[in-house]
């Protein structure tokens, strides 16, 4: 257990009468990407406030990069990068006097700042935008830049708190590109995420967390693979559901689905939806939409919480699917997306 | 996004500095007035309209006996000086709170730089934006006929005075803002520095308060800073003229009162963290 460079142990994080993480033990390995997936209000962002020293847990023990996040908060934060959920950037500094600032706050000397500021800048594609106010950047540029920042003093630990929520397609790729490309020059990364496809993409392990616990861990294939049976989805007419759903329930577990969808896993596999469809049509059930689809990392979370994530293509309407995340900041920052 | 990077950089390169960290939050307090004047003046405006106004309207405050001025602007500049440094001290909590809010504080407390240069950057950078509404504000009231009594002396102590009311003002606009978090710290802020300045000798001398405000107002040491504040501006035979004795009482406040204040930030900065 020593040498992973995130370890935490029984982690807990009370506000009040609220247990927004209730013991949580997590390992992360060098040089993973680690997804860190769950809704908003999970406490995913509280769990990241206390691994990188902005949060005092209320019991419980974490290293990161080999240090102890209390004792030794300083050495920590010499060895992390930080990039969290809101782009963090004083809108009236340029690009560039973040950068000499975030340089010497990490106490880069004098000599190196220039070079390696400006080596990030064209990493992250802003050297043109350098000496322009950051309140004109667009959301991608700005996360660009907050990935830029978090790398200055090029930290060994990498912690991406929903680095593209909000961001276009375009701009989403260009980060999990850069991600890919930080963790192949051995940086570990800890990504939380409530994009299932992000997780997908990016992880080599995940673990999803719920109501401040984590209900599932393990890599994304074996997870999906546990979950086995394929996923078929159906839609009906409202007054049909409760017959749907005794003909479906012959054919294995039923699982949730969006509104108005009925959702079950075939035990005996995508073979039998010939079958299922001439069981419906004999219990006068008719099928307006029918879709099977393979294990997904919606079907894990959904076999694990009893809930789909909004936003997922079997969402349900949006509504508070965990516990509300006591804000750790003093400020709103849990708009649906 | 580009490929690599090529700066190696090794954990013994990293060193930190106090001094260092202070000079770039002082720098970029500064270039956060520059692009945002509007900010800045507030605290500009608000001595000279102070010093204007009652010098004109609390003029006929000099036929008092033993008043220690014969101009009323020569009372009420350091008042006016006073008012923008403290001004200038809440400003900073406010600013404070701005950070706070919008996730900004996050970044530099992520950082392994010293939690004393995250308090000293913003409070020097006050000290530059006092020491240039001093300025002013002392041309001004040269303008409106202020006289030094003690020459040069008569600056260096208003300027002094000024630096450690902003230096208090700031303290505790700070501490409360890492206390409350949010715009709650604000109001508090203003309201309890300028109840204690005005339950001073900020408008009227000692001599001619009565009752508990005469009690409240000898114990309160801002007294002490408006003693040494207008030490240089009073009459020469007034027993408040220069001399050590005046002084002393209102740099050891501003000594006094900025250690505590200093600690209270840094204990309330600690506190963020639970």
């Amino acid at each position: 257990m020593t040498n992973s460079p995130i370890i935490a142990e029984n982690l807990v994080r009370h506000f009040g009468d609220v247990q927004a993480v209730k013991g949580i033990n997590l390992e992360i390995k060098a040089g993973e990407v680690f997804g860190f997936l769950g809704p908003n209000g999970a406490g995913k962002s509280t769990a990241v406030r206390m691994l990188t020293t902005l949060l005092r847990p209320t019991s419980g023990t974490a290293r990161v990069a080999g240090y102890d996040v209390v004792k030794d908060a300083d050495r920590v934060r010499r060895s992390i990068g930080v990039a969290l959920q809101d782009a963090a950037i004083d809108p009236l500094m340029t690009g560039a006097e973040l950068l000499a600032l975030q340089a010497v706050l990490y106490g880069i000397p004098s000599a190196m700042m220039k070079k390696r500021s400006d080596e990030l800048l064209e990493r992250v594609g802003l050297t043109a935008a350098a000496s322009r106010r950051v309140s004109t950047y667009s959301g991608g540029m700005r996360r660009r830049l907050d990935l830029a920042l978090s790398l200055i003093h090029q930290p060994t630990v990498l912690f991406l708190d929903e680095p593209t929520t909000g961001l276009d397609p375009m701009s989403r790729l260009t980060l999990w590109e850069e991600v890919r490309r930080l963790n192949k020059e051995g940086t570990t990364v800890m990504l939380t995420t409530q994009y299932l496809e992000e997780a997908d993409q990016l992880a080599d392990r995940i673990a999803i967390i719920d109501h401040g616990k984590i209900v599932r861990e393990g890599r994304p294939v074996d997870l999906k693979a546990g979950v086995g049976a394929p996923t078929l989805i159906i839609k009906t007419h409202a007054d049909q559901e409760e017959r749907a759903k005794a003909v479906l329930e012959t054919f294995g577990d039923l699982r949730p689905g969006a509104e108005g969808a009925l959702g079950v896993g075939l035990r005996g596999g995508a073979a039998q939806v010939t079958e299922v469809v001439r069981k419906l049509d004999e219990s006068g059930v008719h099928v307006q939409h029918l879709e099977i689809n393979e294990p997904s990392l919606d079907d894990v979370f959904a076999e694990a919480t009893g809930y789909r994530l909004e936003g997922s293509d079997n969402a349900p309407p949006a509504g508070d699917n965990g516990v509300e995340e006591p804000d750790t900041k003093k400020k709103s920052r849990r708009g649906r997306k | 996004m580009n490929t690599s990077t090529h700066t190696t950089i090794r954990e013994k390169d990293l060193h930190t500095t106090t001094m260092r960290s202070a000079r770039e939050l002082i720098k970029r307090s500064l270039i956060n007035t520059r692009r945002l004047p509007s900010a800045f003046f507030p605290t500009l405006a608000m001595p000279i309209f102070n010093m204007v106004s009652f010098s004109g309207t609390f003029f006929a405050l000099t036929k008092l006996p033993n008043f220690p001025t014969d101009r009323s602007v020569n009372w009420f500049m350091p008042l006016g000086l006073a008012m923008g440094s403290a001004f200038s001290g809440v400003g900073l909590g406010f600013s404070l709170i701005r950070d706070l809010e919008n996730g900004f504080y996050d970044r530099l407390r992520m950082s392994p730089t010293s939690r004393v240069s995250l308090i000293v950057g913003p409070v020097l950078a006050t000290w530059i934006r006092v020491t240039l509404v001093s300025l002013v504000v002392f041309i001004a009231g040269y303008l409106l006929g202020a006289r030094p009594t003690a020459g040069v002396l008569s600056y260096v102590c208003s300027l002094a005075a000024a630096l450690g009311i902003s230096t208090i003002g700031a303290g505790w606009g700070l501490g409360l803002g890492y206390r409350f978090q949010d715009m709650r710290g604000a109001a508090i802020m203003q309201l309890s520095i300028f109840l204690t300045m005005f339950m001073s000798t900020a408008q009227v001398p000692l001599n001619v308060m009565t009752g508990w405000l005469h009690t409240v107002a000898r114990l309160n040491p801002i007294t002490n800073i408006f003693r040494l504040s207008r030490s240089g501006w009073v009459n020469q035979t007034d027993p408040g003229y220069m001399s050590w004795s005046n002084a002393f009482g209102g740099l050891l406040a501003i000594g006094v009162l900025s250690i505590l204040s200093l600690i209270f930030d840094l204990q309330s900065l600690k506190k963020i963290d639970n």
